[in-house]
């Protein structure tokens, strides 16, 4: 397996806080990974470093074999990295179908088909998360579950080599869950390489095939799912120290 | 009808170059950057274009090339240092330029004429080359409203990190709004001294700035069809409210904080807003109901699935 994204020694820091502290790791191709950690763990600082929109302390990133840590942030969806947010960024004027064609803009100049109606990509896209009946609904008429599928339309939307989901299913019900789950394994099979993070530890479980832990700006343990949820200090990092002592007492 | 044009020579020539006087304004706003430069562009155009036209003799055309063009490289000048601010700070580091011009025009000699200005600038200008190149200009913004561009614009302006996400090179928009300023504005400097024969410190004052804006407030920020129907509006109202007398600018003044208060997207965005309206509330309302139908029916589907 060759890795499409490589990260060797990545820092972060603002003042005296660490958000990222040192961390090292690989994406393999074609596999989902998974970041977990509570709260302030420097997840979605890391994010924001791998798609240059955050400055980088220190550090190496490449990226399909090609260092990047120097380009600029416009540059990611061109090398193949496309990427959701934490919270819902979608423009609320633009309908929902025009909010998916703005990732499609990112590959293709040609704004539509010589006939009528969407871009193939773009009807595609939106028939995959099943937005399809939705096209020309304002992303206020709809649900913030629905709101967050738009976006992984939007994302899918520009063909991407590596796609990174940041809470991708924050604010979504079960069933919504496991749908998302369905389509992340579906796209993985069609060889989409992916960065997933999420609190939901049965939903990274389901989905993911590698593991990572963080905890204060580090990487604490990284492995199957199943082993990484295990540990004890990802469950310590979770749960505080002494948690079991304390939980025996109960 | 002949008359009529006659009559009012004056005032169109004054809206159209208003208008581009207001796309100036309106073109950085589009792409959320607060630059009120284009006035500065409008009293370079104007001071450049008297001494094209006097110490070289140019025609309409190549002297109207030659002033936007410096106003646009200006303006990318002033884009390259500052466009790094946003918001007020941006807003008012660009009302700074406008006053160094001002400053400019006022000590600048025989190249500017000081406070008695320049006169005499007769060129081959004609109003069907003025409506022309004002019609180019609406074109040419108008090009940036439709499909992809639009939605890049909307993008830059609503959400930069979202922007640079998709591929979109936020810098370069944003310094593109400063050159586009420039043009337009260096432009609309050039044709107000081209009509008027003359130049003088009025071309350069602080009241342009408050006219600019407020032309695009109360016509609308986000189209060209606000910056015409704010710069008709505007050039009109003075003449329409003759008849008030010493009172007009009060009444001027209520207009304004009221379409401020109460139009907060303009005249055009009210416009578009009532058109949407009409369409949800009519037009659509049926196709509206069976999609809702279909989303209330798709999440009852899955919660009696997941139960």
């Amino acid at each position: 397996m060759t890795n499409v994204l490589e990260a060797s020694d990545v820092a972060v820091h603002y003042g005296g806080v660490r958000a990222v502290d040192g961390i090292s790791f690989a994406l393999e191709e074609g596999r989902i990974s998974g970041i977990i950690g509570p709260n302030g763990s420097g997840k979605s600082t890391l994010v924001a470093a791998l798609t240059r929109l955050t400055h980088l302390t220190r550090g190496e990133l490449s990226f399909a074999g090609a260092r990047y840590e120097s380009v600029r942030p416009a540059s990611i969806a061109s090398m193949g990295v496309a990427r959701t947010f934490q919270t819902v960024r979608l423009l609320p004027d633009l309908t929902v179908a025009a909010n998916v064609q703005l990732g499609h803009d990112a590959r293709a100049r040609r704004d539509r088909p010589r006939g009528r109606g969407l871009p193939a990509p773009v009807s595609q896209a939106l028939d995959r998360t099943g937005l399809a009946e939705m096209a020309h609904v304002l992303p206020s008429e709809l649900s913030y579950g629905t709101q967050r599928r738009v976006e992984i339309a939007r994302a899918i939307v520009m063909a991407p080599k590596l796609l990174l989901l940041d809470e991708p299913t924050a604010g979504m019900n079960q069933s919504e869950r496991r749908d998302i789950s369905a389509l992340l394994r579906q796209l993985r099979d069609e060889g989409l390489t992916q960065l997933l993070i999420e609190h939901d530890v049965q939903m990274m479980l389901d989905t993911c095939d590698h593991l990572f832990a963080m905890a204060q700006g580090r990487l604490l343990t990284e492995g199957r799912p199943a082993d990484v949820v295990a540990d004890a200090r990802v469950q310590e990092a979770y749960l505080g120290k002494g948690w079991k002592a304390h939980a025996g007492d109960q | 009808m002949s008359s009529v044009y006659d009559s009012n020579l004056v005032l169109i020539q004054s809206a159209l170059v208003a208008v581009l006087l207001a796309l100036s304004i309106q073109v950085p706003l589009r792409l959320g950057v607060f630059s009120l430069a284009g006035v500065g562009s409008y009293g370079i155009g104007a001071y450049v274009s008297a001494n094209l036209v006097l110490r070289y003799e140019l025609g309409s055309i190549p002297t109207m090339a030659l002033s936007a063009l410096a106003a646009a490289a200006v303006s990318f000048l002033l884009g390259v240092v500052i466009y790094r601010l946003a918001g007020l700070y941006l807003a008012m580091a660009t009302i700074a330029f406008d006053l160094t011009v001002a400053v400019v025009a006022l000590n600048g000699g025989e190249w500017t004429g000081g406070p008695v200005g320049l006169f005499g600038v007769f060129t081959d200008l004609t109003m069907g080359l003025l409506f022309a190149v004002v019609a180019l200009c609406l074109v040419a913004v108008h090009v940036t409203e439709i499909g992809r561009l639009a939605r890049r614009v909307t993008t830059v302006r609503e959400d930069p990190e979202l922007a640079a996400s998709v591929g979109i090179n936020v810098r370069a928009y944003r310094l593109t709004a400063f050159v586009v300023s420039g043009l337009v504005g260096g432009l609309a400097g050039c044709l107000n001294t081209l009509t008027r024969s003359a130049v003088g410190l009025q071309d350069v004052s602080f009241h342009l700035v408050v006219l600019a804006l407020t032309t695009v407030i109360v016509g609308g920020a986000l189209s060209w069809r606000g910056a015409v129907i704010g710069s008709v509006l505007f050039t009109w109202l003075p003449t329409a409210l003759a008849f008030v007398g010493d009172w007009q600018e009060l009444v001027y003044g209520a207009i304004v904080v009221l379409a401020a208060i109460f139009l907060p997207t303009g005249l055009y965005g009210a416009w578009c807003s009532a058109r949407r309206q009409f369409a949800v509330s009519f037009v659509g309302r049926r196709r509206e109901a069976a999609v809702r139908a279909r989303l209330h029916q798709g999440n009852v589907d899955k919660e009696v699935a997941a139960s």
